[in-house]
C-alpha cells in the first residue's frame, strides 16, 4: 500500500522543501551533485524504507533519484514521494551495476563538465550507518574522474538536526504505539500470567500489539524488542539485550525495551518490572533508578549539553550512593530510520561520537537513555524514551507511567 | 530458399520490420509504448552501427538501422557486434549476455524487468530473418 501523504495530514512532510534546503547547502559548499549512501540520508530524503544497499543522487536543482537493488525498487517507489522515474534499480548486469549506473547518471547531471561530488564517508558504532565503503569510494572515484569526491555528510547532518512538525508528529505516534505494546505486555504478565513465559514470548506479545496499532516493524538492530530478565538485566553497559528463551522467574527483574516504527519515525521505550516479588534491596535499586530518571527528564531543555547533563546526574547518583551502578551517559541520538546514536554534528573531540558540548536546541529529538547495572546482584534497569527538546523543558513522547512495578 | 540479407543492412531491416509487424501483435507486445537502441560496437566494417525499435501501444512503429549515434530511446544496449550476432542467431541468451557484463544497458532497470519477455520475443523474430553475419 502506498504511503503517499496528503499535505494537510498531521504526518505530512514537505519533502521538496527538505531537498531544497540540501541543495542550498550544496551550493554554499560548491557541491555539484550529492551522492548519499547512509540509511539516515535515504530515509530523510526519500521517505521510504531502504533495507538494501541504496544511494540517492541529489542534483543542484530538482528532484533526487534513489538507486536501490532492483528487486525492491518498485516497492520503494510505491512507498516514497518520489515517482518511479526517480527510484531506479541496480542489478548484476552490464551497465546496470551500482557503480556504472550511478556514475553514468552523475555524469549526465554534470553535463560533460568536471564537478565536485559530495559523498558520505566516516565511521559509526552503528552498523547500518551506510557510509561509502573504501571499495565503493575508489570505484566511484575512478568512474567519475576527473571529478572530485568530497566528504559532505555534514550537509545532511545539519539540515536534519531540527525536526519539523510532521516528523515530530510521526515520533509522537510511534511512541503511542509503543505504549500499546507495553500495555499488552503488562496485561499478559499480570496475575501470574508471567509463569512459564520466556523473554521471546514477551517480545512477541509486544510486537503483535504494536503491529495491531500500526507499527511496521520492531526496527532496532539491537534485536528488535529487547527483553532481559534476571542476571541479563545487569550486564555492565547493558544496552543491548535481544530476547532469549530464558523463562521469567519469581524474584527477578525484567526489562522490557520495545520498538515500533511509524512512517520511518522510531518509538523506543523501556519499562522495568520485578517478577512475583522483590527484596528490600532490589526496591532500593529501583527507587534510585526511578528518581534519577525523573530528575533527568526534568533537566532536559534547550541550552543544556550532554556533558552538563552527565555531570549533574552523576552528582545526584553520587550523593545517593549509587553512582557505581549508573552508566554515565543519558541519551542517544534518534531520527528517521538509520539515524541513531550520535547526537548532532560530528564536531566533538572524538571523531564520529557525540560532541559532549553539543548545545541542545528546540525541536531536536533524542532518546533519553539511561542504564543502571549491578552485575554482582544480577539486577539492572533501562529507561529509554524519545524526547522533544523545548525551550524550558522536554516533551517525553511515551506516556507509559514511570515506575518499577512488582507483577504478582 | 529465402534470400539472405547482410545482417543490419537496410534490406535485413526491412525484412525484420515486416516479420515483427506480422508476428508480434499488440497483445503479444503487451500494448507497450517504448523504444530501444542497440549499439553495435566493432562491426565488420570497422564502424559502430545501431538498430532502433519503437512501438506505441504495442504497434511497432519504427525499425531502423544506421551508423553513428542512434535516435533517443528509453533503453540503450551497447555491446560488441559479435555478441549481438550470436544473440540474434540464438547461440546465446540475452540474460547471459547482460549478466556477463559484455552488454551494457542504459535505462530504468525496473522497467527493463517488465519488458524482458517482450525483448525475448523480438529477438526470436529477428533470429528468423535469413542473414549473412
Amino acid at each position: 500500500m502506498s504511503r503517499k501523504i496528503e499535505k494537510n495530514d498531521p504526518y505530512a512532510i514537505d519533502f521538496p522543501k527538505r531537498v531544497s534546503q540540501i541543495q542550498q547547502e550544496m551550493a554554499r559548499e560548491n557541491i555539484d551533485v550529492y551522492l548519499g549512501s547512509r540509511l539516515r540520508t535515504l530515509s530523510w530524503v526519500s521517505d521510504a524504507f531502504c533495507p538494501w544497499r541504496s544511494y540517492v543522487v541529489i542534483p543542484p536543482l530538482g528532484v533526487p533519484t534513489v538507486f536501490t537493488f532492483v528487486i525492491d525498487a518498485a516497492r520503494v517507489a510505491d512507498d516514497s514521494w518520489l515517482d518511479e522515474d526517480h527510484v531506479l534499480g541496480y542489478a548484476p548486469m552490464g551497465g546496470m551495476d551500482q557503480i556504472t549506473q550511478i556514475a553514468d547518471f552523475i555524469k549526465d547531471q554534470l553535463k560533460g563538465k568536471t564537478g565536485r561530488i559530495g559523498v558520505e564517508n566516516g565511521m559509526s558504532n552503528y552498523l547500518p550507518e551506510g557510509n561509502l565503503t573504501h571499495y565503493e569510494h575508489e570505484a566511484f572515484r575512478a568512474a567519475l574522474a576527473p571529478s572530485e569526491l568530497v566528504n559532505a555528510h555534514s550537509i545532511l547532518d545539519r539540515v536534519s538536526l531540527i525536526k519539523d512538525e510532521g516528523t515530530i508528529n510521526r515520533f509522537r505516534k510511534a511512541s503511542r504505539i509503543v505504549d500499546e505494546g507495553h500495555k499488552a505486555v503488562r496485561d499478559a504478565l499480570s496475575n501470574g500470567g508471567w509463569k512459564g513465559m520466556t523473554e521471546t514470548e514477551v517480545a512477541g506479545i509486544a510486537a503483535l500489539a504494536m503491529r495491531r496499532a500500526g507499527s511496521v516493524w520492531e526496527w532496532s538492530f539491537t534485536g528488535g524488542n529487547e527483553i532481559a530478565s534476571g542476571y541479563r538485566t545487569g550486564f555492565a553497559g547493558g544496552a543491548c539485550t535481544p530476547p532469549t528463551t530464558k523463562k521469567l522467574k519469581a524474584g527477578e527483574p525484567l526489562m522490557v525495551d520495545i520498538h515500533a516504527m511509524f512512517k520511518l519515525a522510531l518509538g523506543d521505550h523501556s519499562h522495568n518490572y520485578f517478577i512475583g516479588r522483590a527484596t528490600k534491596r532490589q526496591l532500593w535499586h529501583a527507587q534510585n533508578f526511578v528518581d534519577i530518571v525523573k530528575l533527568t527528564l526534568k533537566t532536559y531543555k534547550a541550552g543544556v549539553s550532554p556533558v552538563t547533563m552527565a555531570e549533574q546526574m552523576m552528582d545526584f547518583a553520587e550523593e545517593r550512593e549509587f553512582a557505581e551502578y549508573m552508566v554515565p551517559g543519558f541519551e542517544h541520538g534518534i531520527g528517521m530510520l538509520g539515524d541513531e546514536w550520535r547526537i548532532g554534528m560530528n564536531s566533538g573531540p572524538l571523531a564520529y561520537w557525540t560532541d559532549p558540548e553539543h548545545c541542545y536546541q528546540e525541536n531536536e529529538v533524542l532518546i533519553c537513555a539511561m542504564q543502571y547495572a549491578c552485575p554482582q546482584e544480577n539486577i539492572g534497569f533501562r529507561y529509554e524514551n524519545p524526547i522533544v527538546i523545548k525551550k524550558d523543558k522536554c516533551e517525553a513522547l511515551s506516556k507509559f507511567g514511570l515506575r518499577i512495578e512488582v507483577l504478582e | 530458399m529465402a534470400e539472405k540479407h547482410s545482417y543490419l543492412s537496410q534490406e535485413w531491416c526491412t525484412e525484420a520490420e515486416k516479420r515483427l509487424r506480422a508476428e508480434l501483435t499488440p497483445e503479444k507486445m503487451k500494448f507497450l509504448s517504448s523504444s530501444v537502441a542497440y549499439v553495435y560496437v566493432d562491426c565488420p566494417d570497422g564502424k559502430d552501427k545501431y538498430l532502433f525499435f519503437k512501438c506505441e501501444n504495442g504497434e511497432i512503429t519504427e525499425v531502423s538501422v544506421g551508423h553513428g549515434t542512434p535516435p533517443d530511446a528509453e533503453f540503450r544496449i551497447t555491446g560488441p557486434y559479435e555478441l549481438f550476432a550470436r544473440l540474434t542467431k540464438g547461440e546465446i541468451k540475452s540474460q547471459r549476455a547482460l549478466m556477463s557484463g559484455k552488454l551494457k544497458l542504459k535505462g530504468s532497470m525496473v522497467k527493463a524487468l517488465k519488458l524482458a519477455s517482450v525483448a525475448d520475443r523480438i529477438s526470436k523474430v529477428l533470429g528468423t530473418v535469413p542473414a549473412v553475419y
